[in-house]
């Protein structure tokens, strides 16, 4: 695709577009390095990812396997290769789909006509194995596409009915708008003191993107949703909690800011215990825990206490919640980084990737990479996501960590409101003991990940088992699917038009050090199962001060009003000429406007809104 | 007891800040994005626009990451905010963010260069996928000052862009041809689909109370 060839000499080079490397690459550009930056995949953020429909087909499609091509012609003498791999294969596996949306109404017929499509294929393979293998493998992709394309068939009609209330047969499906249905592969929200926000906000990222404030939390429990009250408007407004408890919590919360004695002698103890001799009742009990300092029952107080002391200080930055959540999804983020860097000088390319590191054999340094044309290319570093390194080159955690992950369309929300624009945030303890907790986010249409009237909700565990074995028990809890338990109370939950889960790589598992690779490579891991990013932002920034030790890390980018160009003088000297055009544009606009002009009315166009920058 | 006030009163009053802020410089302002294949000119027909140049000088453009440029159409003041594509087209990697919020698009081609025009469609595909489903669509064939290496007539372009029902005009970034009639037009367009869009008291407009849009531009969110 690419018409012309790279140039051939860099400073740095970087493979994958995940948060982490983009960050890295956006600081590298911002003081004046010079970077590559590609990535094998056709699309930007690696894991971190958000796809439409459509996209998320091409994402099944891309599971091809790498062909070892040999490039040992160009090698220079003392050198050797590395080989890299595909990322995608060792990082994503059990990837099932289900979908409950039939053209037909009834109940049953729609679950044996929907038989959990076995779409379940491991995709995790080593990129050396056989061509035997291989060819499985394709097969196997193929089903998938074929699935989900079912899945994309069900979503068109199910979208066709809403939109054309008349249902008539000439109605086409609005695809265009349906192809912008999301589906946000890795969620997360940024806490909005967090080390990402102020990124954003330090380096004028920020201009790149749009957010929403999570609008309320929620928690299951006792097989119902509830509105946690978080914020002291909250705490007020609630119906839930009894003045004693509105003013037991507002008490706690005052004094959790402060370290107090009381407190220090709990060091060391569970948080649920502290908690517990709070008095504070089972109700708060269990906010606090779950939904405020989102901990387990076993988190020492400590930590506890700083996590519902970040909780405390995040809120009401941008609004009721600590938690922001990027309009257009997650993926944005790194892409917005991208951007960053490419304005300063940055060369991108998708679709492309570096096929083997030439390695200096005295000084164990990366001189060159080769990429997936054969072109050499030198650089002074070489950064990688994770999963383009083989497993006997990196050393992980053992046994190897994944997170369990769901994305479900569903057709309301868990906790009907006023508004039916919410963006929620959901904590679940455990369900059983040995389970893991699960956190689940509900976003509306108001964030531009789904259609209106319907919502696209995430939920994210650590993985014990399979994705479906972790997550399926609770979907047919709260949500109403075909192996919903209680078939005749299904008409308070939310309907699951659509399901996918997937187990993916736990980004913590990598281990920082120890890594058999030259000392001029650096590697960033994918998304962890944390909620917030400081993981991929102290990679980054640990990265770029191990290379340039002396450098500020993304200084502010100027703003585009305040620069001053070069060629300014020849700019005054035109000027004249150029303020006569433009009367003459303005005059021959005048009759365009006299048409358009449909009411002398002005359009107030400011909306009392704040932005990022003004943290 | 005192923080949780504190942090309230910082929140309301960066709102308020921003809002006097916003108000005081423009009636509109809007986001105009740039694509098309590299060496088209897009990035002189910017330039030639906002600071009346050509060529541009090359080193500037580094680290700028849009150009504004405010003008004045029948008494309102309409603040342009034009984005080049930071060289990310060369290899066809064009970020999908670059495309959001933005409230036009000029899709550019070089009319001495068949293979810039053939490259439409799949540019056409992008603005589907990424774009905002109203956005303003201009095809721009630029160049004109070249006539003699023309390699795509006039005509085609014109049926190319009507099927597409997208505006069409032809400039020259060197000869300053049209360029000046391109952003107006472009802003002219903006502003009746505005008011349009206020008459019809549009419903997609969110429901107070909800999560309000926290952005850069979201002031200018008039679509």
């Amino acid at each position: 695709m690419a018409a012309e060839d790279l140039p051939s000499e860099f400073d740095v080079v970087i493979l994958g577009t995940g948060l982490a490397e983009s960050v890295a690459a956006a600081a590298f550009s911002r003081v004046g390095q010079r970077v590559l930056h590609v990535d094998r995949r056709s699309y930007y953020a690696a894991n971190w990812a958000s796809f439409t429909f459509n996209g998320l087909l091409n994402w099944i499609q891309q599971y091809h396997v790498n062909e070892l091509q040999d490039w040992s012609s160009l090698l220079e003498d003392g050198e050797e290769v590395i080989y890299l791999s595909n990322p995608d294969t060792a990082s994503i596996k059990n990837l099932q789909v289900f979908c409950f949306t039939s053209e037909e109404d009834e109940k049953e017929e729609e679950a044996s006509s929907s038989t959990p499509t076995n779409a379940a294929e491991d995709h995790n393979i080593n990129a050396d194995e056989e061509a035997v293998k291989e060819s499985s493998e394709t097969e196997s992709a193929g089903n998938t596409v074929t699935n989900l394309l079912v899945a994309i068939d069900c979503i068109i009609s199910e979208h066709s009915i809403l939109y054309n209330p008349c249902n008539s047969p000439e109605n086409v499906p609005d695809t265009a708008r349906v192809s912008k249905t999301g589906s946000y592969f890795y969620l997360r929200l940024m806490y909005s003191r967090g080390s990402l926000v102020d990124l954003l906000i330090k380096s004028n990222v920020s201009r790149y993107a749009e957010f929403k404030n999570v609008t309320r939390i929620l928690t299951y429990r006792q097989g119902k949703v509830e509105q946690v009250p978080c914020s002291r408007a909250d705490v007020f407004a609630s119906r839930q909690l009894s003045v004693v408890e509105k003013r037991k919590l507002m008490r706690f919360l005052t004094s959790c800011m402060e370290e107090t004695e009381e407190q220090m002698a709990y060091h060391g103890r569970p948080y649920s215990e502290f908690l517990r001799d709070q008095q504070l009742g089972d109700n708060l009990e269990h906010f606090i825990l779950h939904s405020i300092a989102m901990v387990t029952e076993h988190t020492l107080t400590e930590e506890g206490l700083a996590s519902t002391r970040n909780f405390l200080q995040c809120l009401g930055r941008y609004g009721n919640t600590p938690f922001l959540f990027p309009v257009y999804g997650l993926g944005e983020i790194p892409q917005c980084f991208c951007r960053m860097c490419a304005v300063f000088g940055g060369i991108y390319c998708l679709r492309h990737s570096v096929s083997c590191l030439l390695v200096d054999k005295d000084t164990n340094r990366c001189k060159a990479v080769i990429d997936s044309r054969g072109q050499r290319i030198s650089c002074s570093h070489f950064v990688v996501e994770e999963g383009y390194v083989g497993p006997e080159r990196k050393r992980v955690a053992t046994p190897p960590r994944f997170i369990s992950r769901a994305v479900l369309i569903t057709d309301s929300s868990v906790l009907s409101s006023n508004s039916d624009q919410q963006v929620s945030l959901v904590t679940i303890p455990p369900i059983a003991a040995g389970c893991a907790a699960v956190r689940m986010v509900e976003l509306s249409s108001s964030t531009m990940t789904c259609m209106p009237g319907t919502y696209l909700v995430h939920l994210t565990c650590q993985s014990s088992g399979s994705a479906y074995e972790d997550l399926s028990p609770l979907v047919s809890r709260i949500f109403c699917t075909p192996d919903s338990p209680d078939q005749g109370n299904t008409q308070n939950c939310p309907s699951v038009l659509w399901c996918l889960y997937f187990n993916i790589t736990d980004g913590s598992g990598l281990e920082t050090e120890g890594h058999d690779l030259p000392s001029n490579v650096y590697m960033c891991s994918g998304p962890d199962g944390g909620l917030s990013h400081e993981n991929a932002i102290k990679q980054a920034e640990a990265i770029f001060s191990k290379i340039l030790p002396d450098e500020d890390f993304c200084p502010p980018a100027p703003n585009p009003e305040d620069i001053i160009y070069d060629g300014d003088a020849t700019a005054s000297a035109e000027g004249e000429d150029k303020e006569g055009e433009d009367k003459e544009g303005e005059k021959e606009n005048q009759d365009k406007l006299e048409e358009a002009v449909l009411t002398e009315e002005t359009v107030q166009t400011a909306t009392a809104t704040s932005t990022l920058p003004s943290g | 007891m005192l923080s949780f006030k504190v942090m309230y009163c910082q929140c309301i009053c960066l709102c308020i800040l921003q809002f006097s802020m916003s108000m005081e410089d423009y009636d509109y302002l809007f986001k105009i994005v740039l694509i098309g294949n590299a060496g088209v000119g897009k990035t002189c027909l910017v330039r030639r626009f906002t600071q009346g140049l050509f060529p541009p000088g090359q080193g500037a453009t580094i680290g700028v990451d849009f150009m504004i440029k405010t003008v004045e159409i029948k008494g309102e003041k309409v603040k342009l905010q034009i984005w080049d594509t930071a060289g990310q087209e060369r290899f066809r990697s064009i970020t999908q963010s670059y495309y959001r919020s933005a409230n036009a698009l000029i899709l550019t081609y070089d009319i001495t260069c068949e293979d810039s025009f053939r490259c439409l469609p799949e540019w056409l595909r992008e603005i589907e996928q990424y774009a905002n489903n109203q956005v303003v669509t201009i095809l721009v064939g630029n160049k004109i000052d070249l006539a003699e290496k023309r390699e795509v007539v006039r005509q085609r372009a014109e049926d190319f862009a009507q099927s597409q029902s997208m505006l069409y005009l032809e400039t020259s970034a060197k000869e300053s041809d049209n360029v000046e009639k391109l952003f107006l037009d472009l802003a002219c367009e903006l502003i009746r689909e505005a008011k349009q869009n206020k008459l019809d008291n549009n419903d997609t407009a969110p429901m107070p109370g909800e999560g309000k849009a926290i952005s850069y531009l979201s002031c200018c969110s008039v679509v």
